[in-house]
């Protein structure tokens, strides 16, 4: 297979990471790529010698994006717990015991243990944080309109990993083409070809969307209203999706605050406090940080850097000891007055402002289990007693 | 041009441009403009635009990462210096 190779001419390890993350959606005649760091290059096989010219000048590109020099990604480690931990393979593990079956990829079921550790999770979230904020309790469909996700700008940071929504044509002819087509031949995506509908909907990529969304045209009362939802999400994320440390489905819940800035800020203060206690509670291993969302957009530099240096996004990131690496299960994000802007949300004659928290329950439990194995006497005291007495119906929030 | 005079000039187009009534009592010199939501990243653009036709002062993208320019006093200091060739 032709090999290319592009120089890289500076990149630090922050960018490093979310740049061979961004690589997997630089096309799609790219059949595999690393990073060479000895001789600071991008190793790429393409799938034809038609491919190399084009290949080269997207990877290109993409460098270019991310080794502007003058933005930085500064860092600030606000909480950070070690300890000594085995190394298990927690995905092994898990398929093993059928307490997680893949259905496709980056599409997981869970049940037995690993369901009853998300449910004790979910149960915290609402006994301890939804409860302490007094959040209003809402549900939303899990699929939202194109127009919203416009509306907010997501299409112009993200869209990368939106997963769009389709259906056939209203036309009988292509319905009975499709159908028959099956019977004979069986599924194959190039039966979608010329017989799909406009899109007018996506999976929704995140959680709170709905929320701001929904209050659209509303004058709130001062300080503002904290809600809490679930919602099934999905992200596309190319051959990023391995083990449960990025999954194309999952679950998402939030916390969120709209209002006045001083009880947006002061709720989402307090909520990084709770959410390092309960990592303490736990005795996980891992940190809470400064962090950004993955722009993938040419002015990803200046937007990443804007956002760390606002400190508009922090990250609780644990570790995956069989791994290598540690995975955000938790983020802390602050909007200003972004969806209050863009849904006419005021308070006090100003746009309201809004921040969330959110938790990815998928992502939680697999690293607890990767950092605590798989037997119950040997997990910290805390959160033994926590999982046998939710398993029974007896456990009570402080 | 004093920091005060720039600071007076940035106040009266932050309060006309981004509609903030005088009796708001969270705008001062020192409010963050954009975590209080009176700024976001396009009233970040207007903003730069109206600093660079008043004062002669040339802003690169950078600045906004590598100096603390949230605030109307913030900003003052910077265009102070950047007109001293100080920045």
């Amino acid at each position: 297979m032709p090999r290319i190779s592009v120089p890289i001419a500076w990149i630090d390890s922050d960018t490093r990471t979310q740049l061979e993350y961004a690589l997997t959606f630089v096309s799609e005649d790219v059949v595999s790529y690393q990073i060479n760091m000895t001789d600071s290059t991008i190793e790429a096989e393409v799938s034809s010698e038609d491919a190399r010219e084009p290949a080269s000048r997207k990877i290109q590109e993409l460098v270019e994006r991310y080794q502007k020099r003058e933005f930085g990604l500064p860092k600030v480690i606000e909480f950070r717990q070690e300890r000594e931990l085995p190394i298990v393979d927690a995905w092994s593990g898990l398929l093993e015991r059928r307490w997680v079956t893949p259905v496709g990829e980056g599409h997981v079921i869970l049940r037995g243990m690993a369901a009853q550790l998300l449910s004790l999770i979910a149960a915290k979230v609402d006994g301890v944080f939804a409860r302490f904020f007094g959040a209003e309790q809402e549900f939303y469909p899990a699929t939202i309109l194109c127009k919203t996700l416009d509306r907010i700008h997501h299409f112009t940071s993200f869209p990368e990993h939106i997963d769009f929504v389709a259906h056939l044509k209203r036309d009988l002819d292509v319905l009975n083409g499709f159908s028959e087509d099956c019977r004979e031949k069986g599924w194959s995506a190039a039966l979608h070809k010329d017989r799909m509908g406009d899109n007018d909907f996506a999976i929704c990529p995140s959680c709170c969307y709905h929320c701001y969304e929904g209050m659209e045209n509303w004058q709130l009362e001062a300080p503002g209203r904290c809600a809490t939802m679930a919602v099934s999400c999905h992200r596309f994320e190319g051959n990023n999706h391995h083990t449960m440390t990025r999954l194309r489905a999952f679950t998402q819940r939030d916390v969120v605050w709209v209002g006045h800035p001083r009880f947006v800020m002061e709720g989402r203060a307090k909520a990084e406090e709770m959410i390092v206690q309960w990592v303490r509670d736990w005795n996980l291993v891992g940190s809470f940080e400064t962090a950004n969302d993955m722009f993938f957009t040419q002015d990803y530099a200046i937007k990443a850097s804007f956002q760390r240096q606002q400190q508009a996004k922090k990250e609780l990131r644990l570790l995956i000891p069989s791994e290598g690496q540690s995975i955000s299960v938790f983020s802390s994000n602050f909007h200003a007055a972004t969806f209050g802007k863009a849904f006419n949300i005021t308070l006090d004659g100003r746009p309201a402002t809004s921040a969330c928290v959110g938790w990815g329950y998928e992502r939680w439990v697999y690293a607890i289990f990767s950092q605590l194995g798989f037997d119950l006497d040997e997990w910290p005291e805390t959160l033994r007693q926590e999982f046998q007495n939710h398993k029974c119906g007896k456990l009570q929030w402080k | 041009m004093h920091t005060e005079d720039i600071g007076s000039e940035l106040r009266k187009f932050v309060r006309q441009q981004f509609s903030i009534p005088e009796n708001d009592p969270d705008f001062t010199d020192d409010v963050d403009l954009f975590n209080y939501g009176y700024i976001d990243s396009i009233g970040a653009v207007e903003l730069t635009g109206f600093v660079e036709r008043q004062f002669g002062v040339v802003f690169a993208d950078a600045d906004w990462i590598n100096f603390p320019l949230s605030s109307v006093r913030e900003i003052s200091m910077f265009v102070a210096k950047r007109i001293k060739e100080e920045l």
